[in-house]
């Protein structure tokens, strides 16, 4: 059971329906500053006030899709997300800089999908199974 | 082996006095703080202690500060400590909820933490490693495989880097033995098979990781730089 007050401000801050969303997917009702959204279209929220939110769980992410998965989120946001860096990647001009321009789209884990990976050998195999020739007897 | 049991009021006393105190903290932080038996879920600093210097050690009296065999007795056949337990059981009920609920949020990660492998390229889109094969031979594992040979253009080049992931106990000697910041393990912890061979890595899928990741991986190793 969640903090009775606490549910209440959430739920009057953000509205029936977001609370409703909340309470199918997080299961908690949260509100906070929204900081952004990534190309997939999920939406990423802070609220750093300690009375509200419980210190490490105070970013959170809203999922675009009904089948979520923690790999969906790109991996500037999910440096955001967890942590590592303090600003979203939009603001954050270090993250800005050293991206380069060869960077490839993100692809979530495929696993358990006909996408997923499957290792191949890169160079020639070194053992040659034996193939039979044969030569003619020179009648 | 102490037998102090503090009175059902006494766990109040504190906060009493945190009244006493000039008005610098918040009002309704004041009065959870009253209603409360238990500690804060936030961290507080620990009271001094002052401990009483031991003048004649033949005259010591253990049960002089504690209380007497009469409240020792009223607490026991009260089943106090059972109240003030379920007390504590109760308010707790009415608090916000520790639980992260993953994967909507997320527990810290340090920039230093050593996930999935991936090969990195320099900002003009070369690849990085130059098949030193310090990796392999620094893997505690045995768990990278490297094959290498001279391109066309004279420089050496991997033709087989393989990682096998199973095998892998991500120590990160393979990201440190690196000359040139090729091989790095990123911070993604998600890369979870449904079948063992979707662990067994080449170069292609390492190759990949790092186009995808290299924001990520350059924005650590510049928040890491000033260590290394």
């Amino acid at each position: 059971m969640v903090s009775l007050l606490r549910t209440i401000r959430s739920m009057r801050r953000v509205g029936l329906r977001e609370w409703w969303r909340q309470m199918q997917y997080i299961g908690d009702a949260k509100s906070g500053r929204y900081v952004g959204a990534d190309q997939f279209g999920n939406r990423y929220y802070e609220n750093l006030n300690p009375e509200e939110e419980v210190p490490g769980r105070h970013r959170w992410v809203d999922y675009s899709q009904h089948y979520y998965n923690a790999t969906q989120v790109p991996p500037e946001w999910h440096s955001w997300l967890q942590h590592i860096r303090k600003d979203p990647p939009a603001e954050d001009p270090i993250v800005q800089q050293v991206t380069p321009s060869w960077k490839a789209p993100w692809i979530e884990n495929l696993t358990g999908t006909r996408g997923a990976y499957k290792p191949y050998n890169t160079v020639v195999p070194k053992i040659q199974a034996w193939e039979p020739k044969v030569t003619s007897r020179g009648a | 082996m102490s037998f102090a049991r503090p009175r059902l009021l006494v766990g109040l006393q504190p906060y009493i006095r945190v009244i006493s105190r000039p008005p610098s903290l918040h009002a309704s932080f004041q009065a959870r703080r009253l209603l409360s038996s238990s500690t804060s879920y936030r961290a507080q600093p620990s009271p001094h202690h002052h401990s009483a210097a031991v003048t004649n050690a033949k005259d010591i009296d253990p049960y002089k500060d504690g209380p007497s065999a009469l409240d020792k007795a009223v607490h026991i056949f009260f089943f106090t400590e059972i109240i003030r337990g379920m007390w504590v059981v109760l308010e707790n009920f009415f608090r916000p909820p520790y639980t992260i609920m993953y994967p909507f949020e997320k527990g810290p990660l340090s920039p230093r933490f050593r996930g999935e492998h991936a090969l990195r390229r320099y900002p003009s889109g070369e690849e990085r490693c130059i098949a030193c094969k310090l990796c392999e031979a620094i893997c505690p594992a045995q768990a990278i495989t490297i094959e290498s040979e001279a391109r066309e253009d004279g420089s050496r080049k991997t033709t087989k880097y393989d990682i096998d992931m199973t095998k892998c106990i991500y120590c990160g000697f393979c990201q440190e033995a690196c000359p040139v910041d090729a091989i790095v393990e990123t911070q993604n912890q998600e890369f979870s098979t449904e079948t063992r061979e979707e662990l067994l890595y080449n170069k292609e899928k390492l190759l990949a990781n790092g186009d995808k990741y290299e924001a990520e991986i350059a924005a650590n190793l510049h928040s890491e730089h000033v260590y290394r």
